[in-house]
Parts: structure tokens; sequence; C-alpha cells
């Protein structure tokens, strides 16, 4: 084979063998279980931990209101609509009165003819009494006579069983009289009580709110308790929040909140917990805080998904790692602290954790002490290992 | 002619297949080489001149006769030497119509080959080497490949080649025949030369006109016999 | 003596190394193939081994929650946790999807895990664990996702928070890592167009919408759209307690499925891996055979091109054991360029395959031999060729 080169094809061949016999020997110490761990290292320091709760929530008003009718009937007309403010009791909205109104007709003659009857028995008490005064004064009279001898006893007796009787009627009258009476207290009741139903049918405002749902036409038939329309005050906007039950810790009412709304996720705002619910939910292990806005934002609709960042105090001057450094073997916590050229694995008692990675080490490391944070792959007491700046692949 | 060494053939015959179709390619050769000569072989082709270097050179079984080499009878009706392999590198040197060296070894490993094939030292065999190719007047292209070479220089190196062993006896195949009268003449300079200088026999085929002059012995060879004649012997300066 | 091999390849040295490179390369693509299915195997092992369980917890008589779906209850747990040597039980959740970022998507398989619980990776390469409830992940390398990306999944949008490595399925789908909750609702909640026709057709069955029964059809919609499954349940057991006994305790006594991890190292490489990996086994075979025939050809027209040589070489009274060394040193030289050259390359390279490729010694050792064998029986050709050759053919030519 022609060489154009002027060296002798020995040396080429060595030089070709010179290159490979290395870039084979890198290849095998590079690759494989041969080559030592990639890892970065990091000193434990002291520093500020700002612990954080974070949940997910719904936006709900405090205060919901359900109008409906208390009986079965047809809705007549409703007159607001979704949005519409209004005031407390204003009217929204009106129950077919069916026959409502012919019942109270009723129910006002009914109590008018009731009236007529105690006149009636009044005048029958009148005409009682004036009855009985005069068999009582003509008795009394004979029994004058019969004392004088003028008349005989038993006109005196058949006077006085007149008296009597006469007395018997006043009575009989006067309490025909107060059932009269009676009768027409009732009727009036019924009377009164026929307005009140027709009263009823009209639903009015218990507060003053804004409505969020319409859930009944003019025709449609509703029983008790259903929902014809439904407020809410928009000044009693909370958020609902869940926190999952183990990351809960120091939750308690007061608590200062970050608020950010799925509708506007650019903007934080403030809040604080204004309750913590005393029953948690055991099916989902969450607890449930009420989170007030510290002012009302606009535009804001309920249902609507928010998430909540509450702050707990802060822990000054605590020892801190990233939590990338933890590791665990079984439920037991850990760090890889790197000594005197040497890898160990160091138990350690975690304390608070802030949102962004920073964990407090109560037990188990002094500051200074240089502990493994990332690695490319699992650590073992005898691996070897090498300290990089970055792990390749991650650097940005 | 001396028995003791050089060559010797006594009713040599060679007969390829049997029966009807068997063709006698070598009837009762005699032919005698005495050491430092150097004699002609010329005959037609199919005249059985290459069967006869065949059987010289123990790479063909002759069908019958005798055949000494160097003083040693190597076949009697039967070969007599167990490894003819050995023989032929150490006893017999072989020059072919093309010089036929080996490409991918220079000038002077292709002749040292033999040697160290032999069992010789690499050092002693270079050495040898390279005191052949002086005497051959090559030996400034002892570094040299092959390929580089001239045709001149390359018939020298495997002359060179031929002679490396020291063997008793060397067969050429018409050495000359791609040369032209010059070159051809200065062949059998070095030939005679070589020959008298390291007492080898030498026997060379050809059909060369230019060279037929220098041989003062020859054997015709006709239908696989030969016939001796004398020849002219022509000087070579 | 001198080496003839030696000489000749160097004479013709460089048809000699561009051939060992072409064997180089088809040696590399061999010892790939052997790395991929190694990979697979560790794959699976990792994927064991990196979850931190001594038991797999899954639906009765499923193979679950790798080979085959399962779906257990998710307070199941809470009973688990109860039962003697039993230190950890936590739930699990894998779903294989599309993981949207911007424009792009990757497939991977999002794991719903508890922090502190096992299931969690246990080391990071960059970023930090999660420490929010919701909407955060930590993802495999292999997604091409870095810290700080959004993305997401089914309806959420998620931040990337952490990296980790070799985090992945055993069908080797680099993983996403995000809080149980939320792989709950990605794995059961589908797209807002379902959920409309969903709450849709249960507003028109009059079974389930009464109107006698005001905040019935709430909710049947709030239970339809919620999800209490999980696919497993990663039991850590205690220190000398041994891990088949308590799975025999809770097959038994829980009517579920528990495996140990020899039991499921069997399943993914005995079952998932298993066709894969007849597949590469049949590759192998076929490489090696081209390999041979390779080198066979190249070694048998290299000696057929000297067969003159040869031919005087023997004449002049070299051995036939000469002749055949030389002939076998060079099939052997080339398949020690091409072994060389490949191990190079299938380093180099293997990173960039898209699943991982594990290249081991004792690979490359057997690779080693069995290319050595395959040029001494490839070289056979040649020298039986060589051998047959008449040296009288030197003569007369």
């Amino acid at each position: 084979m022609k060489i154009p080169f002027t060296l002798p094809r020995q040396i080429w061949f060595a030089v070709f063998g010179i290159l490979l016999l290395p870039a084979f020997i890198w290849v095998l110490m590079r690759s494989g279980p041969l080559a030592p761990i990639q890892v970065t290292v990091t000193k434990v320091v002291k520093g500020e931990v700002a612990p954080s709760l974070f949940g997910i929530g719904t936006v709900e008003a405090r205060r919901a209101y359900l109008i409906g009718p208390t009986a079965a009937g047809r809705v007549g007309r409703v007159l607001v609509d979704v949005s519409d403010t209004v005031k407390s009791g204003q009217l929204l909205a009106e129950m077919d009165p069916v026959d409502l109104d012919k019942r109270a007709a009723s129910a006002a003659a009914a109590a008018q003819r009731g009236q007529s009857a105690v006149i009636t028995a009044q005048a029958q008490v009148s005409d009682a009494k004036s009855r009985q005064a005069l068999a009582a004064s003509e008795a009394q009279r004979y029994v004058d006579l019969a004392g004088k001898g003028f008349v005989s006893q038993s006109v005196v007796d058949g006077k006085l069983q007149q008296q009597q009787s006469a007395d018997a009627q006043l009575s009989a009258a006067e309490s025909t009289l107060t059932s009269a009476r009676q009768d027409l207290a009732r009727l009036e009741a019924d009377r009164e009580g026929a307005k009140q139903q027709r009263g009823n049918i009209r639903l009015l405002s218990p507060v003053d709110g804004v409505v969020t749902s319409r859930d009944a036409e003019p025709g449609t038939t509703v029983i008790a308790g259903q929902s014809v329309l439904r407020l809410e005050k928009p000044d009693s906007l909370w958020i609902t929040v869940r926190l999952d039950q183990g990351r809960s810790a120091g939750l308690r009412a007061g608590l200062p909140a970050d608020i950010l709304l799925r509708s506007n996720p650019g903007k934080t705002l403030a809040g604080n917990v204004l309750r913590v619910e005393p029953n948690s939910d055991s099916v989902t292990e969450e607890r449930i805080a009420q989170v007030g806005f510290n002012t009302l934002p606009q535009g804001v609709s309920t249902n609507e998904m928010a998430e909540v960042t509450l702050h707990l105090p802060g822990v000054t001057d605590a020892l801190i790692v990233p939590n990338a450094c933890l590791r665990y073997r079984g439920a037991q916590a850990g760090v890889w602290l790197r000594a005197d050229g040497d890898l160990r694995f160091v138990p350690v008692k975690t304390g608070a954790a802030g949102l962004d990675g920073k964990v407090q080490i109560v037990e188990g490391l002094k500051a200074g002490d240089e502990v493994v944070v990332y690695s490319e792959r699992e650590l073992k007491d005898d691996s070897r290992i090498k300290v990089v700046d970055s792990l390749a692949g991650t650097a940005k | 002619m001396d028995k003791g060494i050089g060559i010797h053939i006594e009713g040599l015959s060679k007969r390829y297949g049997a029966g009807d179709t068997a063709v006698d390619a070598l009837k009762e050769v005699n032919m005698s080489v005495a050491p430092g000569e150097v004699v002609g072989l010329i005959g037609p082709s199919g005249s059985g001149k290459t069967t006869l270097l065949k059987c010289l050179g123990a790479v063909t079984e002759p069908t019958k006769g005798r055949m000494t080499l160097g003083g040693e009878v190597i076949y009697d009706n039967g070969w007599k030497i167990s490894d003819l392999r050995v023989l032929r590198r150490d006893r017999i040197g072989f020059i072919f119509q093309a010089p036929y060296l080996i490409p991918f070894l220079d000038v002077t490993d292709n002749v040292a080959l033999l040697p160290m094939l032999a069992g010789r030292p690499n050092g002693e065999a270079r050495a040898r080497a390279l005191e052949l190719l002086q005497a051959l007047d090559v030996a400034h292209r002892a570094k040299a490949e092959t390929s580089e070479l001239s045709g001149g220089e390359q018939q020298r190196v495997s002359i060179a080649r031929a002679l490396a062993n020291r063997p008793p006896v060397i067969l050429a195949d018409e050495p000359t025949a791609p040369l032209d009268s010059e070159r051809a003449l200065a062949v059998m300079r070095i030939l005679n030369q070589m020959a008298t200088q390291y007492q080898t026999a030498i026997i060379v085929v050809t059909h060369d006109e230019k060279i037929i002059p220098t041989f003062k012995r020859i054997y015709n060879i006709r239908d696989g016999r030969t016939f001796e004649e004398t020849g002219e012997g022509r000087a070579l300066e | 003596m001198i080496s003839l091999a030696g000489r000749d390849i160097l004479h013709s040295w460089g048809k000699f190394v561009l051939t060992g490179l072409g064997l180089g390369l088809l040696i590399g693509v061999t010892l790939t193939m052997a790395g991929v299915y190694r990979g697979m195997v560790d794959d699976a092992e990792v994927l064991l081994n990196n979850s931190g369980a001594d038991l797999w917890v899954v639906q009765k008589d499923t193979l679950g929650p790798y080979a085959e779906s399962s779906s257990i209850p998710d307070d199941v747990y809470r009973g688990i946790l109860g039962m003697p040597g039993v230190a950890q039980a936590a739930n699990v959740t894998y779903l294989t999807m599309q993981v949207r970022k911007g424009s792009t998507d990757v497939r991977a398989m999002a794991v719903g895990f508890e922090p502190g619980q096992p299931g969690e990776p246990n080391y990071l390469v960059a970023g930090r664990r999660i420490t929010r409830s919701h909407y955060e992940a930590v993802a495999d390398v292999m997604t091409g996702f870095q810290v700080g990306d959004r993305i997401r999944i089914r309806r959420h949008d998620f931040i990337v928070v952490g990296l980790t490595r070799r985090m992945v399925s055993s069908g080797g789908d680099p993983m996403v890592f995000i809080p149980l909750k939320d792989a709950q609702e990605a794995q059961f909640l589908k797209d807002n167009d379902a959920i409309v026709n969903s709450r849709a057709r249960t507003a028109a069955n009059p079974a389930l919408n009464r109107p006698g029964v005001p905040g019935l059809l709430e909710a049947i919609n709030a239970s339809q759209a919620s999800n209490h499954n999980v696919n497993a349940i990663l039991v850590r057991v205690d220190d000398g307690h041994s891990p088949e006994a308590v799975a025999q305790d809770i097959r038994r006594w829980k009517h579920l499925q528990a495996f140990t991890l020899a039991q499921m190292e069997d399943i993914l490489i005995a079952k998932l891996i298993a066709t894969a990996s007849k597949q590469i086994g049949m590759f192998l075979a076929i490489l090696t055979v081209v390999s041979a025939a390779i080198v066979a050809f190249i070694i048998y027209t290299m000696t057929l091109g000297k067969i003159r040589e040869i031919a005087v070489l023997k004449l002049i009274g070299a051995q036939d054991r000469t002749i055949a060394s030389m002939i076998l040193q060079q099939a052997l030289g080339l398949g020690l360029i091409g072994f060389v050259v490949g191990k190079i390359a299938a380093t180099v390279w293997g990173p960039a395959f898209p699943k991982y490729v594990l290249l081991l010694p004792t690979d490359a050792m057997r690779g080693f031999v069995i290319v050595m064998v395959v040029c001494v029986l490839a070289s056979t050709l040649a020298i039986r060729a060589a051998l047959k050759v008449d040296p009288a053919t030197a003569i007369g030519g």
C-alpha cells in the first residue's frame, strides 16, 4: 500500500496503537462498576428556616341562603336573576297562590259571620238579662207579699221558679255569647292564618346579598324545602383549605396566609386563618381550615380553586441542609457525611422544614460538616465517590 | 562424472496417469552436473523439462529411477529422504521465471528468510543475507521494499535468496526470459560467479537464444529423453 | 524467526485497520445489544430496589402492579400497618401516560407517593424533594425536564422541583413522582368534556336525579368525581421478620396478593422481559454468525491474494505449520482490533440510546473470548485453502 507520508509505516501503526490503547483503558475505567460515583457536597450552615403549610382550597361563601317555599306549590314568578344584588326584605319570587286567595276570602267571610253570631248572642243576653231582672223583681215582690200574707206560698214558689228559670236563661245566653265570641276568635285566627299563608308564598330576601343561582323558573313545581334561588353574602367569601394531616403541625387560627387564586395565579393575596375545623376528614386524611381574605378581591367566584400557604413562625439560628441530602434507611432519616476522606451514613433528627427545601437538623450534625447532596446512584458504605460541581446532564 | 557431490540422475522416468491414458513425461533420463558447473537444459514446451525440474526439486515423485543430490541419494525407486521440505530448504535453491519475492518482507528479510526457516538466529541470517546482497551488488537496496526495485535488481535478490542456505544445487527455470540481452548475460555471469565461488551445481532450464551459447555443456530434452551436448562455452566478462 | 503475520499486517495495514474498524463496529453493535438486555434487567432490578420495599401488596389474583393492572382501596393500608412485622406500609399508584411540556410530550410513568414512605426516590441529582402537598413533581433526567419546568399531567400543571436518575419503569419509561392524591386524580379524572357528559348522563337518570331528595344529584356527582383507589401498597418489613412470613399473613387474612422481592424479580424478568430477551438473544446469535462470516471472508480473501507467495514459501521449505500460524495470527489480530474498536464504540454511543445500556466487564470479557474463538474458526477456511496449495505450482508458472 502506498503511504504518502514520509514516516515508516511502523510508526503509523504504533501511533494508531498508542491512540487505541489508552482509549480502551479509559473506557474500561470510566464505565461500569469500576467508575467512582459522582456526587456534590455542601456544608451544614446555620440559618433560618421558614416553615410553612401548604394546602389546596376552594372559595366558598360563609353564609349561603337557600330561598324556597315551605309548602309544595308551583312557582308563580321570579323577579331576580343570577348576579343581581338584593336588599334584605326584597321580594325575590312568588309562588302561585292557587286557591289561597279564595281561602282567605272564605275565612274572612266566616269571620264576618262569626261577628254576626256574637252580636246575636249579645242581644240574646240582653233579652235574658231583662227577663231575669223582671223575674227577680217579681219574685222579690211576691216574697214580700207572702211575708205579709197577701199571696199564697205556691204563687211565691211559682214566681221564685220563674226567677230561677230566668237566671238559667241568662246563663245560657251568656255562655252562648262566650261561645260565639270564642268561635269568632277561631274564625279570626283562621282568617289571619289564611292571610299568613298567602304571605308565605312571597319569598323575601332575608339579607343583603347577591343571587348566585336561579334554580326554578315560573311554572315549575317545587316541594317544601326545595331551592328556588340561592343567595350569598358577597363579603362573606372565604377559602376552605384542606391540608394533609401529616403535614399540618402548627396549624392554628390567626396564621398569616398567602393566597393564590387559580384565576389569577400571578397575584398573591394576603389573608389569615379564621378557623380550624374541629372535624377532620378521615377518608382523605386532611385537616380543614377556613382562611379569610384580608381585602376581598374583585371578580372572585365561589368554588374557585386556590393554593394557600400558611406561614408558621420562622426558626432562626438553626442548622440547615437542603432536603435533597436526606436519605432514608427504612424509616430512619440520615445523611451521608464526608469526614477525613471517609463516607459515613449518619442518622439525623429533623426539625422544621421550609417549602423551599431547607430542613433544620436538630440532632446528628454540627455546623461545618460536609454532607452529600446529589449523587448519581444510591450510595453504600463502601462506595467510592468523586466530588463534582454539578452532576452531568443537570447543569442549566 | 564424479558421483560424490553435484547432481546425478540415472534412469529417471515419470508416468502420469495409468492404462490407456498414461503419459510418459520422462523416459530413462540420465544427467550429471558437477559442483561449480552451470549446465543448460534446453527443449521445446511439452518436452518434459518442467517435469524434470519438479522431480529434481522434490515436489513431484518420479515413477522410477535414481537421484543423487549433493552426494546424498534422495530417490531410488522411492524417496529416500523422510522430510522433502527440509531437503528443499537446505539443499536446493530455486530461481523462478519471475523473481517471486515475498512482497511484505523487505529485501534483506526476503533473503534472510531461508536461513531463519532453517533455524538460524535472525542476526546471523541477516548478516549472511547482506553478504550475498553485496556479492550480487544490490546491498545498497538492502532496506528497500521489493516493489521499489527494478526488474534486474529483483532478479538478483532472488538469486541471493536461492543461495542463502548455501545449497549444493540450484535449479533455475527460465531465469532470463523477461530480460534483454545485456541483462541476460549479466545474470549468467553472476550465476557462473556464484557457482564457482560457492561450488554449487546449477541447472538452467531455458530456450533463450541469447544465453545458450554461454553454456559449456547442454542437455537437450525431447519427448522425455535427454541428450548430452557440448556447448559453445562463450566467455562472459 | 520473524513474524510473517506481523509483517503482512504492517505491509497492508490500511486494509487491515479499515477491516478492523468495520468489524469493530459490528462487534460494538453486538456488545450494545447485550448491553440493552442487561439494561432491561437492570431497569427491573433498579425499579424494585429503589422503591425501598420488601413486599408489594396488590389486588388478589393479579401479578401487579407492573405486570398487570391492580386496584385496591386506599384505606387498606391501615389494616396492613397494624399487622405484626410491618414497619411501614404506604400507598402508591403507577400510571404510564404522556406528560406534556410546552408543545412536546414525553412518555413517562407517573408515580404517586407519600413523602417519607416507601415509593419515594431516595436520592436526587438536582433540585429538592417535594415539600408541598400538590402540584410539585420530581422527574427522572431521562424525561429531559429541568428543574423549574412546568409540566402538565392530565388536568393540572406541575412544577419540576427535583431531578433523579435511574428511576425507570420496567418498560424503560422514565418516572415522574407526584403526590399521591394528585396521582389518584390523574388516574381517574378525565378531561372536562367527559366530566360534563357524565354529569349530564347522571342528571338524566330519574333514579339518581330525584326532586324529592334535594342534594342527591350533587352527592352522586361528587362521589363519581373522586377516586379512592391505589395500585399497590409498598410494605417495609421490620428487622427480624421474614418478608415471606408477613406476605403469607397478608395473603391469608387480607384477601390480597403479596409478593416478596424475589417473586417480583421473577415476575418482571421472567414474564415481562422474556420476549424481549429472546429477541435479543436471536440478534446476538445472528450478529455473531455475521461477524464470523465477515472475518472468514476477509481472511480467506487475503489468503487467496497470497496464493503464489504461499506456493513459493512451501517450495523453498516453509512448514505448513508456519503458514497456518501466519493466517491464524492475522485472524486473531483482526479480531483484537475489532474488539477494541467495538468496546470503545459501544461505550461511546451507549449513553445515546433511549433505553439504558449496561456494559458489564464480564460481558466484555465473554465477548472477547467469543471474538477470538470466532476468528479461530473463521480462519480454518483460509488455512485449509492454504494447505491445499501444491508447491509444484511455483515451478513452471
